[in-house]
C-alpha cells in the first residue's frame, strides 16, 4: 500500500501533466497507463466489469466530443462534407480537423475521468476525508456526505423505480423519470441531513479557528500575492516575477492551513506509516512534476501543444514527452500485495 | 441532571411553537421514556440536550438548559458531544465510515483523545456490546440490530453521562429490538447513565422507564413517575389496558409484578370469536414451490403460500429473512422460479402491467411514491398510469376512507407521517386492485395513525380484498390478523392461526398472551365480560 498523501501528489502530478497535454500521441499513452495500473487496482475486486465501464465511458465521451466539436465549429481546412447554411448552428462545413479536436478533447475528458476513478479505488473514505486539511472541517463534511452517498444512490434509485413501476409508471418517456427524481433528490437531500447531524453530535466540526486574527491576514496576503501574480502575467511582465508570486501565495495557504490544522485537537487512531518506498516514491513524483514544469516553461517540451488547426498534420513527439506520459505508471513499480 | 427551564423552540419557517415553555427537571442516572403522537416534539426536544436544536436546525429558541452543568444552548453541539450520546432512528442512514471500527473511532477522534487511551476504550465498549467479533466489518453487511448497537458503541464510546436515543427500534423485528434494549440498560447501570429514549410503542421499555415524559397534541406535558402520568394517557400498551379493565391500582408495569387475577374474575370461554378463520373466499393468490437467489445465494426456498379474499395474512419474521423479497418476487421484479397463480392464472403467462392491475404493493418507505403537486394528483397519476378514465371516480369520497378528503390539495411531503403514509395507499389502490401488498407500514407511527390504519384494513377486507401484512410489529399484527406466517432463513416456519402464532412462537407473543397463557387471549379484547374486582 501507497501512503494516501503520496496518491495525492501522483493525482495533483497527473492532473498537470493530463491539462498541459493536447498531443494525441500523449494522452492515449497516459490513459493506456492508467488503464494498466487501474486493472491492477481492480485485482481485488471485478476487473473485467471495471475495465469494461471505463472504456465505455471514455469511448462515449470521445465519440460525444468528437461529434459535438465536429458538428459546432467550422474551422478548419480539410471539408469532409457541407450541411445546408440555413440550419442553426451546425449548419456548415464538417472539417476533419474539428473533429479530430473534439476528439482530443474526449481523450482528455476520458483521462481525467480515468484518474478519479483509480484514486476511488486506492484510497477509501476515510483518507480522503482526511487528506482534506483541517482547516476545511466544512468542506470534509460536505467531501464524506458526498463520498458516502456515491454508491447509496444506486440503489436508492432502482427502489423508488419500482415503487413508480408499480403504481403503473411504465418508464417509457423521459417525461417518466420525474417520479423517480423528485423522491431520489428529497431523499437524499432527508438523508444528507441526518449524516450530517450524526457527524455533528459526534463532535464533528469543532474549530473555527480561521477567525484567528493571524491567520486571516496571511491568507489575505496570500490571495493578494496570487492575484497580483495573475495580473502581471496577463500584462506579460517577467516570467520570474508572476511565478515568484504564485509560488509566495500557494505556499503561505498551505503553510496558513497546516498551521491551523495543527492548532485543531483531533486526534488519529490510525496514523498512516511512512515507509522509505514512499519517501522514494514522493520524490520522483516531485522530481518528474518540476522537471517537466521547468521543461514546459522553457518552452523544451513542444510536441505538448499540438493543434489540428488550420491543417492536420502529424503529430510530433520527443522522447521526454513520452517518458512524462508515463508517469501515471509510477506507483505500479510498487507492488500492491505488499 | 438535565434541566429544562420556560424552554420554547419554533423551526424556521414554522408558525408554531414545537416546544411551549418546557420546565422539567430529570435526575442524573434515570432513564425517561419520550412519549407522544407523531410531530409532538419528541425528536425536538431531545435534539435540545446535545444542542443540535437550535445550533444546526436553526430557528427561534428562548428559555434555559441545563446537562450537567454545561448548557448546550451557549457550548454547541460539538462541545457537548463528550457529555451527550446519541443515536438515531435509521441505523444504517447514521453512519459516517464504512467499517465498524472507523465508525466507533470517529467521536473519539474529534474529541482529541490519546491513541491509548482510545484503544482502552475501544475495546471496553466492543466488550460491553457483544461486538468484538464484528470490529473489522462492513457497517453495510451487518443486520439492524447489530447497526444499532454499532450506533449505541459509537455514542458511548465518548463515555458520556447522557444518552439520548430517538426512537432507536422502531426499525428493528423483535427479538433484535430486545436484544439491543437489553443491551442499553446494562450499559446504563454499568456506566451510571442517564438515559432519555423515545418511542412509539410503549410496551417494550415501560418495565424499565424510571420517569415519563409526555408530550401531548395540545402542547400540555405530563412529566413523573409511570404511576402518575400513565392514567393520563389514552393510548397505553395492552398491560396497561388489562389492568385498567381490571381497575388495578398501582398499575403493573412489567409482566412479572402483574397480580394474580382469581379465574372467577375472567370469563370462562375461551373467546377466540374474534380471532377465528373468516368464511373462506376465493383463493386470489398463490404460490407453489417459490425459489429466489441472488448471485448464487439462496434468498427463499420453496415457499408455499395462499391468500384468499377477504383475508388478512400477516407474514412476520427476523429482519433479512426474505419478507420483502418474497413480496418482490410475487410482482415479477426480481426472477425466481416457481409457479405463482393470479386468480388462477399462471403468472408466467401475465404482463407486468396485468400483474399490477391486481396488486397493489406498498414499500417500505412510501415517500418512494410520492412526487406530484397535491394529493389528487397522486390519484389521478395511478390512474393515468393505468390507462383508467380519471372522472368516473368521485375522488373526495374515495380520500374519505382514508381520513384525506380534508387534503386533497395540499402537498404531499407536507403532510404528517401518518398522513403520507394513507396518501401513498391511496394512490396505490385508486384503481381498486383485489389485492394488497403492505412492507412495515406502521414503521413511525403512532397509537392514533395506526388506528386509522387498521380500521382502512378492515374496510378493505369487508370489500372481500386479500391483505398481505408484512410487519413487526406484534401487537398490532395480532389485532388485525386473520392468518400469521412466519420466514425464517428463507423458508416458512409456521402458517396458523393467529392465536397460536401470537401465544407460542417465541419472541412473538403478546402482552395479553403472556399475562394468560392458555387462555387464548392475545388482545385486551379478547378478554370480555370481565367484572370489576374487589382487591
Amino acid at each position: 500500500m501507497i501512503n494516501s498523501s503520496i496518491w495525492i501528489l501522483w493525482t495533483v502530478a497527473v492532473m498537470v501533466i493530463t491539462l498541459s497535454i493536447r498531443n494525441p500521441f500523449y494522452l492515449i499513452l497516459v490513459i493506456v497507463g492508467l488503464f494498466y495500473l487501474g486493472h491492477r487496482l481492480a485485482r481485488q475486486k471485478n476487473i473485467s466489469a471495471w475495465v469494461l465501464s471505463n472504456s465505455r465511458f471514455i469511448l462515449t465521451m470521445i465519440l460525444l466530443s468528437t461529434l459535438i466539436n465536429g458538428l459546432f465549429a467550422h474551422v478548419g481546412s480539410s471539408v469532409l462534407f457541407t450541411l445546408p447554411k440555413g440550419w442553426p448552428l451546425i449548419g456548415g462545413n464538417i472539417t476533419t480537423e474539428s473533429l479530430v479536436y473534439g476528439a482530443i478533447n474526449g481523450l482528455m475528458i476520458g483521462a481525467l475521468y480515468l484518474l478519479f476513478n483509480i484514486i476511488n479505488l486506492a484510497l477509501n473514505i476515510k483518507q480522503i476525508t482526511r487528506l482534506i486539511p483541517r482547516a476545511f472541517q466544512p468542506i470534509a463534511m460536505v467531501v464524506t456526505i458526498a463520498l458516502t452517498f456515491f454508491p447509496s444512490i444506486q440503489q436508492r434509485t432502482q427502489e423508488i423505480k419500482e415503487a413508480q413501476m408499480i403504481r403503473g409508471n411504465q418508464m417509457k418517456k423521459v417525461a417518466d423519470w420525474l417520479p423517480i427524481l423528485i423522491p431520489l433528490l428529497v431523499s437524499s437531500l432527508e438523508n444528507a441531513i441526518l449524516l450530517a447531524e450524526s457527524m455533528t453530535a459526534r463532535g464533528f466540526h469543532k474549530q473555527a479557528n480561521l477567525k484567528a486574527p493571524l491567520a486571516l491576514v496571511s491568507l489575505i496576503l496570500a490571495a493578494f500575492a496570487v492575484f497580483s501574480g495573475w495580473i502581471l502575467q496577463v500584462y506579460r511582465y517577467p516570467r520570474p516575477i508572476y511565478i515568484t508570486l504564485f509560488l509566495l501565495g500557494s505556499g503561505l495557504t498551505v503553510l496558513t492551513l497546516f498551521t491551523i490544522g495543527k492548532r485543531s485537537k483531533i486526534t488519529r487512531y490510525h496514523q498512516e506509516s511512512w515507509r522509505l518506498l514512499d519517501l522514494l516514491m514522493g520524490f520522483l513524483i516531485t522530481f518528474f512534476l518540476v522537471s517537466f514544469a521547468y521543461l514546459a516553461l522553457t518552452d523544451r517540451l513542444l510536441s505538448l501543444n499540438f493543434s489540428p488547426y488550420p491543417r492536420l498534420t502529424l503529430p510530433r513527439i520527443q522522447t521526454l514527452g513520452i517518458i512524462f506520459s508515463l508517469i501515471p505508471l509510477l506507483p505500479s513499480i510498487i507492488s500492491n500485495h505488499d | 441532571m438535565i434541566n429544562f427551564k420556560r424552554l420554547s423552540y419554533q423551526y424556521p419557517q414554522s408558525s408554531h411553537k414545537v416546544l411551549d415553555n418546557v420546565t422539567i427537571d430529570i435526575p442524573a442516572g434515570t432513564l425517561t421514556l419520550v412519549t407522544g403522537a407523531s410531530g409532538s416534539g419528541k425528536s425536538t426536544l431531545l435534539r435540545c440536550i446535545n444542542g443540535l436544536v437550535p445550533h444546526f436546525s436553526g430557528g427561534i429558541i428562548s428559555g434555559e438548559i441545563q446537562v450537567f452543568g454545561s448548557d448546550p444552548i451557549g457550548e454547541g453541539v460539538a462541545v457537548m458531544a463528550g457529555k451527550v450520546g446519541f443515536v438515531f432512528q435509521e441505523p444504517e442512514a447514521q453512519f459516517v465510515f464504512d467499517t465498524v471500527e472507523d465508525e466507533i473511532v470517529f467521536s473519539l477522534e474529534n474529541l482529541g483523545i490519546s491513541r491509548a487511551d482510545m484503544d482502552r476504550r475501544i475495546n471496553e465498549v466492543l466488550n460491553e456490546l457483544d461486538l468484538s467479533g464484528l470490529r473489522h466489518r462492513k457497517t453495510n453487511t451487518l443486520s439492524g440490530g447489530e447497526q444499532q448497537k454499532v450506533a449505541i458503541a459509537s455514542a458511548l464510546v465518548a463515555q458520556p453521562q447522557v444518552l439520548v436515543l430517538d426512537e432507536p427500534t422502531s426499525q428493528l423485528d423483535p427479538i433484535s429490538a430486545d436484544d439491543v434494549l437489553k443491551f442499553m440498560l446494562a450499559l446504563k447501570t454499568q456506566r451510571k447513565l442517564t438515559v432519555l429514549i423515545s418511542e412509539h410503542r410503549l410496551e417494550r421499555l415501560l418495565p424499565y422507564a424510571d420517569l415519563i415524559l409526555n408530550l401531548s397534541e395540545d402542547k400540555t406535558i405530563q412529566f413523573g413517575d409511570p404511576q402518575q402520568v400513565l392514567p393520563e394517557i389514552v393510548q397505553v400498551p395492552p398491560i396497561i389496558e388489562i389492568a385498567r379493565k381490571f381497575g388495578l391500582s398501582p398499575l403493573p408495569l412489567k409482566l412479572e409484578t402483574f397480580p394474580e387475577i382469581s379465574t372467577d374474575l375472567l370469563p370462562s370461554s375461551n373467546a377466540q370469536s374474534n380471532h377465528s378463520p373468516k368464511i373462506e373466499g376465493e383463493t386470489l393468490l398463490s404460490v407453489h414451490n417459490l425459489n429466489t437467489s441472488f448471485s448464487c445465494r439462496t434468498i427463499l426456498k420453496e415457499i408455499n403460500l395462499e391468500i384468499q379474499g377477504g383475508e388478512i395474512l400477516v407474514l412476520m419474521g427476523p429482519n433479512g429473512s426474505g419478507k420483502t423479497t418474497f413480496l418482490r418476487s410475487v410482482l415479477k421484479l426480481i426472477p425466481s422460479s416457481g409457479e405463482i397463480y393470479l386468480n388462477g392464472v399462471d403468472i408466467q403467462n401475465l404482463h407486468f402491467s396485468e400483474v399490477i392491475q391486481n396488486i397493489a404493493y406498498l414499500p417500505q418507505n412510501p415517500n418512494d411514491l410520492l412526487f406530484a403537486e397535491s394529493v389528487i394528483d397522486e390519484l389521478k397519476i395511478t390512474l393515468k398510469n393505468h390507462g383508467q378514465d380519471l372522472t368516473l371516480i368521485n375522488y373526495s369520497e374515495f380520500l374519505d376512507h382514508f381520513g384525506l378528503a380534508e387534503k386533497m390539495d395540499q402537498y404531499p411531503r407536507d403532510l404528517s407521517v401518518g398522513e403520507r403514509q394513507r396518501t401513498a395507499l391511496a394512490a396505490i389502490t385508486i384503481h381498486d386492485p383485489n389485492i394488497i401488498f403492505l412492507d412495515e407500514p406502521t414503521r413511525g407511527l403512532d397509537y392514533h395513525a395506526k388506528r386509522s390504519l387498521s380500521d382502512l384494513f378492515y374496510q378493505w377486507r369487508e370489500q372481500g380484498k386479500a391483505i398481505l401484512l408484512v410487519t413487526h410489529d406484534v401487537e398490532f399484527a395480532a389485532h388485525l390478523a386473520d392468518r400469521v406466517a412466519v420466514l425464517e432463513r428463507g423458508q416458512i416456519i409456521f402458517v396458523g392461526s393467529p392465536t397460536n402464532a401470537f401465544t407460542n412462537i417465541h419472541g412473538y407473543q403478546t402482552q395479553t398472551a403472556q399475562l394468560f397463557p392458555n387462555r387464548g387471549w392475545i388482545t385486551p379484547e379478547d378478554i370480555e365480560n370481565t367484572t370489576k374486582p374487589t382487591f
